[in-house]
């Protein structure tokens, strides 16, 4: 179903959404970092912005969040599920959009997360059209475009928004606020289809994935992971920014009685050294070398069909060391 | 079952570590009262010398005395563990480690080149004694040593932090210092555990928690840093500040003042 949001109609349409829970968008923070915030208005957040530090995973796998309390004296432990609050990721971009899709699959479908679930199914997605900037590469990991994965998907024009309506949920949000939208019409499709096709043409940045689990196969000794190794710090700031990253480590703390205590988990990231450290031990990838080209084949890989990487340029940008993903897989593959 | 008998102690140092022992009012009492209290320097004047079944030390091995009360204290205690970054790499008074002579420093220093103290180059206690557990900080964390306590207690391996501070940025979503305003962070070689409170507070790391053994990438943030333009001297000087005893730190150290000494030769 295809409609019409003036934008006149915007202030109203963005208030209603506070009936339906917590409403968080984007808000700069800081020169290139954005944040998903909670907002009350849409004063607050920066419709146009680039792209989030900190990805929306954040809403569903926290990034430390309690799993479990226990008490050993009486042999239980309780999941640790608060109160579930409605949430409305307000203004996510395609790219996001897709990786949340992989998360699903990983924490939904293959073997149910609790934690996980519960949230991602208190959540309505809205996401917002938006353009690339140099580090955007989306349109080559075929994720420019969102065809599913949201409730609802606003194309802006230049009087209003086109849009697109992905669940039931998003129906429904249609239908509680009926007043505000109005058929899209001719003149409004023409723009909208414009609009996408231009954004198209806005794209500097491009890579090559066609083949690319068997070019990073045939690259497995290739000098360049050494070389970018060096420059790495290893901090896992690629893996924290990076929306289908999942990796988490557990630790479990006990209290002053040392009888209970809580089982925790972090965000946890293959550059850092005790990703690889198993009991008794072995570190199957000891070097900085060794987890770099991990990383880089774990991006390269598929989950289900799906590529590891939505191009979203986080890893790039936020990179402390200046480590550039698409050039160095760009060099890796033999393409620079 | 009998209380594990426990005994903290300071070698050279400024006794932070032990202060923030003290200064976990909540906890105190009760995480003390799991042991018996052989040795406290900095919490009571009561001293009994017997075998202990833990000793915290704090401070850096510096003169011969502390060597020898190091040993002294390893040979009665089942388990060592080294409390705060003098403990771990001799911290600041490790700063001119591999690049100055104690002569030198002592000249420098005082003015004077008789040893007085019996100096030796400040290092942590590993680089004397077997170690159990390393403890960062400048000073420790109470979340951190309290961690460590309870999982001894419960019989438990205590988690270790060898992530730098950039993950904790990540994780309480502060905007990078680095990336966003070119401050000459240390967060990417620096030990974690801090809950990246600098960063959080729009300051650059200085590194007190040290560099992480074995994994800081020292090169590469000189790199970094020259290329914001930072000068090379304060950049050796930053990253010598909490980490002068580290060999990958000494090692470039080592780097540049010999292409420095090529350069002036040919000029």
């Amino acid at each position: 179903m295809y409609k019409k949001l003036a934008k006149t109609e915007f202030p109203r349409f963005f208030e209603g959404l506070g009936n339906l829970g917590k409403v968080y968008g984007p808000v700069n923070i800081e020169g290139s970092t954005y944040e998903f915030r909670e907002v009350q208005s849409p004063e607050e957040m920066d419709l146009k912005y680039t792209r989030t530090m900190i990805p929306p995973k954040k809403f569903f796998l926290g990034t430390k969040e309690t799993m479990y309390t226990f008490d050993e004296e009486k042999a239980v432990y309780t999941p640790a599920i608060g109160k579930q609050e409605k949430t409305i990721i307000f203004g996510i971009h395609a790219c996001d959009i897709h990786a949340l899709k992989l998360l699903d699959k990983v924490y939904m479908d293959e073997l149910m997360d609790l934690f996980y679930t519960m949230k991602r199914r208190n959540t309505i997605l809205i996401g917002i059209s938006c353009h690339p900037d140099e580090y955007c590469f989306c349109k080559s990991m075929g994720t420019s475009y969102a065809t599913d994965g949201f409730d609802l998907f606003l194309h802006e024009l230049s009087d209003g928004y086109f849009v697109r309506v992905g669940s039931e949920k998003g129906h429904q949000i249609i239908e509680a606020n009926k007043p505000l939208f109005i058929d899209a019409d001719e003149k409004d499709v023409e723009e909208f289809k414009m609009n996408e096709k231009k954004r198209l043409e806005e794209f500097n940045l491009e890579l090559n994935v066609l083949g690319l689990q068997d070019m990073l196969d045939l690259a497995y000794e290739s000098p360049v992971w050494q070389e970018t190794a060096d420059e790495c710090f290893g901090c896992g700031t690629c893996n924290l920014t990076c929306p289908t990253c999942r990796c988490y480590d557990v630790v479990d703390y006990v209290g002053l009685d040392l009888k209970t205590g809580e089982r925790v988990r972090r965000w946890d990231s293959c550059m850092l050294r005790k990703h690889g450290l198993v009991a008794g031990g072995l570190n199957f990838r000891p070097t900085r070398t060794e987890r770099l080209r991990n990383r880089f084949n774990c991006k390269g890989s598929l989950t289900e069909g799906m590529l590891n990487c939505v191009g979203c340029g986080r890893c790039t940008v936020y990179c402390p060391a200046e480590i550039n993903f698409v050039e160095v897989m760009k060099k890796v593959i033999g393409e620079l | 079952m009998a209380k594990p008998k426990l005994g903290i102690f300071s070698l050279t140092g400024c006794g932070g570590d032990q202060l923030m022992i003290l200064n976990m009012e909540n906890e105190l009492l009760d995480l003390l009262s799991y042991f018996e209290i052989k040795d406290f320097q900095e919490g009571s004047s009561y001293h009994e010398d017997v075998e202990l079944d833990i000793a915290l030390v704090e401070g850096s091995v510096s003169t011969e005395t502390d060597l020898k009360r190091l040993k002294e204290i390893r040979e009665k205690s089942k388990t060592l563990i080294a409390l705060g970054d003098c403990a771990i790499g001799g911290c600041v008074q490790a700063m001119r480690n591999g690049q100055m002579s104690m002569a030198e420093r002592m000249k420098k220093v005082y003015g004077v080149e008789e040893d007085y103290y019996d100096v030796l180059e400040p290092k942590g206690l590993s680089a004397h004694v077997k170690v159990d557990l390393e403890i960062p900080g400048c000073p420790i964390e109470k979340t951190e040593i309290f961690r460590a306590i309870t999982s001894l207690l419960h019989g438990d391996l205590p988690e270790t932090i060898d992530y730098p501070v950039c993950v904790e940025c990540k994780l309480n979503g502060y905007p990078c210092v680095l990336v966003e305003k070119g401050m000459p962070c240390l967060g990417p070689l620096t030990t974690a555990g801090c809950d990246a409170r600098c960063p959080g507070l729009g300051l650059d790391c200085i590194g007190c928690r040290g560099p992480i053994p074995d994994e800081a990438n020292a090169a590469a943030e000189l790199d970094v840093l020259l290329e914001k333009g930072y000068d090379e001297k304060y950049i050796i000087n930053r990253l010598r500040f909490f980490g002068g005893n580290f060999e990958d730190i000494q090692k470039l150290t080592k780097k540049i003042s010999e292409r420095r000494n090529k350069t002036e030769g040919n000029e």
